[in-house]
């Protein structure tokens, strides 16, 4: 009994003269985006009119990461969006554990790992664009609420990563609201010298409401409940498949991501989406080059039900088909050349003219108050 | 003929030997360890992908600060891309969850110090600040 209570305060002065105290301090990190923009036009496309808009694409985050032990820390970062008037949200939240050097595990909130540069999208410093390719990265789901593995390991010269993701997702949209439940996703990375490749899959029980849309179904379930029931996006599997490349020797590079999401028992179009950017890196500057293009631009679904329908009630069941299909079409691109400049070891200064053209006629889809326009925007990137 | 190429053939080897005992980096560790390492090791290292020496032994980077002169030739030169490259790599991992960069420290003598106090530490320095505390590693 003595024995032990002499241990115990021993053990702890133990404790805390070892290298580990060290890290028992809070690290405080955190990362700015200012961004300017304006369009030619006065329709909106990516965020910006023809009025100057200084808040679409700014944000300031403040992470906090506390080490609880030599394999466990604990994590939050705070991002303040202009788009959301610079309202203070959690957008991770976690605790870490290192199963081993190779191994982690990750539960809370954190970014769905689905994109090349998911996890760091808000961190404009990291990447040389202002924002990421908005044809592949606007998407109606964003963090997860789950748990992460992460392995990474070497096999010779190759460098190898695999993570795997559970958890579900809310989202607010526009208006109306899109969440996802047993999202599962894996992905794979391989990575020899300059090269790079990357594959994912990932899938998930999807919902998505706009008062609108759920008006115009239920009047529609009065018609044909089976039909409306297939339009409406209730717990409908949705399908993530997206693959990527990055050639990158530092002089310059080269890198690429497709993407396809379809939920199929839905009113959404099956969505697909490229981009393909290059660069050089010259001292201080990386002029660079994208093209992005998206195509959700799909047949009207389940219009071969109609047969079954009298013939007195087909054009009504073909026509309320298309009606609540169509105004989800999309299909865009967006060209741009810009340039990023290394001010300082954590401040970039960036500058882009994106060409965007709205492929569908104007009125029709998503986009369709969207005119094809120039957007030059200009932005300062900062980390501490 | 004969004694003018004996003393350009001197005149290059003196250059050669002044070139070395001029500023050279060095990697260092602790004089405990013997493990080997070569270039792609230390990079590996000092990017966070290897976390551990060959022996198993955990390895602590230690970094020198970017504002000096040193960092911008090992960024350059073993980890093949300008500071501010490194930089944005290690803001990626550090928002992300997957990694904290290497502590900086402002000068040779306090990577000396915690090299040579820390069988774990791996850190570079000037040769010209070399002393038996640590250990040289030939890259």
């Amino acid at each position: 009994m003595m024995k032990n209570k002499l241990l115990f305060p021993l053990s702890l002065i133990a404790l805390s003269l070892s290298p580990v105290a060290e890290a028992n301090s809070v690290r405080i990190n955190g990362f700015a985006n200012f961004t300017a923009g304006i369009s030619s036009e006065e329709s909106e496309a990516l965020g910006y009119s023809d009025k100057a808009d200084f808040s679409e694409q700014s944000l300031f985050a403040v992470q906090l990461s506390g080490q609880i032990n030599d394999k466990m820390s604990a994590t939050a970062q705070i991002v303040s969006k202009g788009n959301n008037g610079y309202s203070a949200d959690f957008e991770w939240a976690y605790i870490k554990y290192d199963i081993d050097s190779e191994q982690s595990i990750l539960a809370g909130r954190f970014r769905l790992p689905i994109f090349r540069y998911s996890s760091s999208l808000d961190v404009g410093y990291s990447y040389h664009w202002i924002s990421a390719p908005s044809t592949v990265y606007d998407v109606p789901f964003n963090n997860l609420d789950g748990v992460r593995y992460d392995y990474s390991s070497f096999v010779g010269d190759w460098e190898l990563m695999f993570q795997a993701s559970l958890g579900n997702f809310k989202e607010e949209v526009s208006g109306g609201s899109s969440d996802g439940s047993n999202v599962i996703t894996a992905s794979f990375e391989a990575t020899y010298e300059s090269f790079k490749m990357r594959f994912v899959y990932g899938q998930g029980d999807n919902n998505f409401h706009l008062p609108q849309l759920d008006a115009s179904l239920d009047q529609f379930a009065a018609l044909s409940p089976e039909l409306a029931e297939e339009l409406r996006m209730n717990d409908d599997r949705g399908v993530f498949l997206g693959a990527g490349f990055e050639y990158d020797n530092f002089d310059w590079f080269v890198s690429g991501e497709i993407t396809s999401i379809d939920i199929e028992d839905s009113f959404s179009p099956e969505d697909k989406a490229w981009y393909i950017t290059a660069g050089i890196r010259s001292g201080k500057w990386t002029p660079h080059f994208t093209y992005e293009t998206r195509d959700g631009n799909a047949d009207i679904k389940f219009l071969e039900s109609v047969a079954a329908f009298p013939a007195e009630y087909q054009p009504v069941v073909a026509g309320t088909l298309t009606a609540i299909q169509m105004p989800f079409m999309e299909e865009y691109s967006v060209t741009t050349v810009g340039a990023r400049y290394d001010f300082d070891s954590n401040i970039a200064i960036k500058a882009e003219i994106s060409r965007y053209d709205n492929e569908l006629d104007a009125g029709v889809g998503i986009r369709g108050a969207s005119e094809d326009s120039t957007i030059v925007r200009a932005s300062v990137n900062y980390v501490f | 003929m004969y004694k003018q190429l004996l003393g350009a053939t001197l005149c290059l080897l003196c250059l050669l030997l002044s070139g070395s005992a001029f500023a050279k980096l060095t990697v260092i560790v602790n004089p405990a360890n013997s493990d080997p390492l070569d270039e792609k090791t230390v990079q590996r290292i000092f990017l966070g992908k290897e976390k551990k020496f060959a022996s198993g032994t955990e390895s602590i980077p230690v970094n020198q600060s970017p504002d000096n002169a040193l960092r911008h030739e090992f960024d350059e030169t073993i980890l093949g891309r300008n500071t501010s490259q490194v930089s944005a790599y290690w803001s990626k991992l550090v928002f992300t969850g997957k990694g904290i960069p290497p502590k900086e420290v402002m000068n040779d003598a306090e990577v000396i110090e915690l090299v040579s106090k820390n069988p774990s530490v791996i850190g570079y320095v000037d040769s010209s600040s070399l002393t038996d505390a640590v250990k040289a590693i030939d890259l």
